[in-house]
């Protein structure tokens, strides 16, 4: 348990410590200035108002992935299919938002949104019950789903939801009316970003102000505990692993309304997965999620700057990446090279 | 003709997938998922088009792709096996780190974005002399068959002797079945994972080292597209058995091979491309009921 505050912020800092150390460790070997790159980065992704509603315009799908991962890893469900949801969602959002009439109006908006997250929801539903009802392994049921979905998805627009009037792998454009309002024009930041931290928000509340809150987060702690004191396991697992689909479809519906109007081959460059990095960076907590994001969304935007600036390739953003996914599972504090068995708690 | 092609296209496309999925299956005997297996496979590919041109000679290219799959085996075997690192998200962070590493180095030091071409690359000879394109169905293949395709069925098929009749075979099993009795019996249960995670880095960096080498000669970075996660279908599906993986690993090398030409049947190549997950996907559903069921009782 991670029950001081000292000790999470810990959490969160050790691993971007060991990242941009690594990176920076990169940036001198190719002969670049590390704080000078960093200082770059910062200004980049904060500098102005414009600068900053680009960083929270890229943070949005992560807001959306990183909770849904956090709900499922809070239970201990280990859930790596965000990624598909998020694409089953999109989709989904982006058909309603072409296929239904433009006559519906507004009203187009929260229907492909209802669509998206039911069907990241159903998307999730069958891993879920599997592991609940024969265990089977959530981990490969999931990551296979992910390549399921893309090849779904990457099928659909490629045949029956192709664009007539343009190439290949591309839908058509939703409506202007089911577009997800802007809120600071000129920039890309969209309404999905308000809606990304209503469902944190709501994410905060379920953990910590409601029963199944509680009892998720039992079952991610002990088990047979939580069958002792009469919590239905099975009943928890395939809730989180539904809410977890439902937020993760949300998030592509959002992505597609409001910042690509379309769904098209590399729709998603791996939300899931930096949502992933996200939540275990945060360990599932709300604050935690939100920095979070924002801190990648923030390395993907203004790396796109840098790499147009400088000669830094954009690659270093992964380099990052991969190491806070690293980092933030090791626990620092058990690394051991004795050859004795710890007594795993 | 063209069932001649479809052998020779599918069992070359085998290749890799069997190289990587044999690594990883040692792996998994050992009770380690080793998620990792693209990141390996990317970077033996990188390190042979390299290696190949510096060099001009395709073995030590070969030697080289294993050993840097080796070397990057062991780092992430240690995170997971000292550090107490979570093994699938750990090896979902190497994928990351890895596929950046690799685009940033192509992008930096030969200023090109996604592919290496490098001059001179020495291609995987063929190993039987052009005359045996006369024998009939399997002839063609067996024009194709290069050192590494034989490497890597030789190794399927010793590999059963090896898991069950050696010393380190059965320390492997054991450490996978039950560690804290391997360890109470003084076997370095660590040691044995570590090793059984180089392993799985040698094979997936040889795996890497047939996709760039077997007949294109250069990197790319979505040349391996999945490869990684195909294998470790692949030891699923055959439940970490070697035979039955290595024939897993031949029926998603033959539905690669037909791909193509199941376009034109009118079955769309996206859809038969998900068949292995799917597959898996039945593979894991039938096993965990079978195994409820068998408690049930």
């Amino acid at each position: 348990m991670y029950n001081s505050y000292l000790q999470r912020g810990l959490g969160f800092a050790l691993p971007l410590l060991a990242a941009f150390l690594i990176s920076a460790i990169v940036l001198i070997l190719i002969g670049e200035n590390p704080i000078k790159i960093y200082s770059m980065l910062v200004s980049e992704s904060f500098g102005s108002s414009r600068r900053t509603a680009a960083t929270l315009s890229a943070s949005t799908p992560l807001l959306f992935t990183a909770v849904a991962t956090a709900i499922c890893f809070r239970s201990g469900a280990f859930n790596v299919g965000v990624e598909g949801a998020f694409l089953i969602g999109g989709l989904g959002g982006v058909f309603c938002g072409f296929i239904l009439p433009v006559q519906l109006g507004i009203l187009i908006i929260p229907i492909a949104i209802i669509f998206a997250g039911l069907l990241g929801g159903i998307w999730l539903y069958f891993p879920g019950y599997l592991l609940a009802k024969y265990e089977v392994d959530e981990v490969v049921s999931t990551l296979m789903l992910n390549f399921i979905a893309i090849a779904i998805t990457g099928y659909l627009i490629n045949g029956p939801l192709l664009s007539p009037i343009s190439g290949n792998n591309v839908t058509p454009l939703v409506h202007d009316i089911a577009k997800l309002p802007r809120l600071l024009p000129p920039s890309t930041l969209h309404a999905g970003f308000i809606l990304g931290l209503i469902c944190v928000f709501m994410y905060s509340l379920w953990c910590n102000r409601t029963p199944s809150g509680l009892e998720s987060a039992l079952i991610g702690l002990n088990q047979r505990f939580s069958n002792a004191v009469g919590i239905s396991v099975q009943k928890t697992l395939i809730l989180v692993m539904v809410l977890s689909g439902i937020i993760g479809g949300i998030g592509g519906a959002s992505h597609g309304l409001g910042q690509l109007y379309r769904f098209s081959d590399g729709f998603s460059p791996g939300y899931g997965f930096t949502g992933m990095a996200v939540a275990l960076l945060a360990r599932n907590s709300p604050v935690g999620i939100i920095a979070g994001s924002i801190l990648f969304g923030a390395l993907a935007s203004a790396g796109t700057t840098i790499q147009l600036f400088s000669d830094i390739p954009l690659d270093l953003i992964n380099i990052i990446q991969g190491t806070v996914m690293i980092f933030a599972v090791i626990e620092l504090t058990r690394i051991s090279f004795s050859r004795k068995l710890k007594v795993s708690i | 003709m063209i069932f001649e092609q479809i052998i020779a296209a599918g069992f070359i496309l085998t290749t890799p997938i069997l190289l990587a999925a044999m690594g990883g299956l040692v792996n998994r005997q050992a009770g380690i998922v080793n998620i990792g297996l693209e990141a390996k496979m990317l970077s033996g590919a990188f390190s042979a088009v390299i290696i190949s041109s510096l060099t001009g000679s395709w073995l030590l290219a070969v030697i080289g792709a294993a050993i840097v799959g080796s070397v990057i085996g062991f780092l992430f075997s240690l995170t997971i096996t000292r550090a107490g690192a979570n093994m699938i998200v750990a090896g979902l962070g190497l994928n990351v780190l890895v596929a950046g590493a690799l685009g940033f180095i192509l992008n930096w030091s030969f200023n090109s974005s996604g592919t290496l071409r490098m001059s001179d690359t020495a291609l995987l000879p063929k190993v039987l002399p052009e005359g045996m394109q006369i024998v009939p169905v399997i002839g063609k293949m067996l024009t194709q068959l290069d050192p590494l395709t034989i490497f890597a069925w030789l190794t399927a098929i010793t590999l059963p002797f090896i898991l069950t009749n050696t010393k380190i075979g059965l320390w492997i099993r054991a450490t996978g079945n039950a560690e804290k009795v391997t360890h109470s019996v003084g076997i370095k249960f660590k040691n044995i994972q570590d090793f059984s995670t180089v392993v799985a880095g040698f094979f997936s960096g040889l795996g890497g080292a047939h996709l760039a080498l077997f007949s294109i000669g250069l990197f790319n970075e979505g040349l391996t597209a999945g490869r990684g996660f195909i294998a470790l279908a692949a030891f699923y599906f055959g439940r970490d058995k070697p035979i039955a993986t290595a024939l897993a690993c031949l029926l998603f090398g033959f539905l690669d091979a037909t791909q193509i030409r199941m376009q034109t049947v009118g079955l769309p190549p996206k859809l038969i491309g998900m068949i292995p997950y799917i597959m898996v996907l039945l593979a894991l559903i039938i096993s965990s009921i079978r195994k409820h069921q068998r408690m049930a009782k």
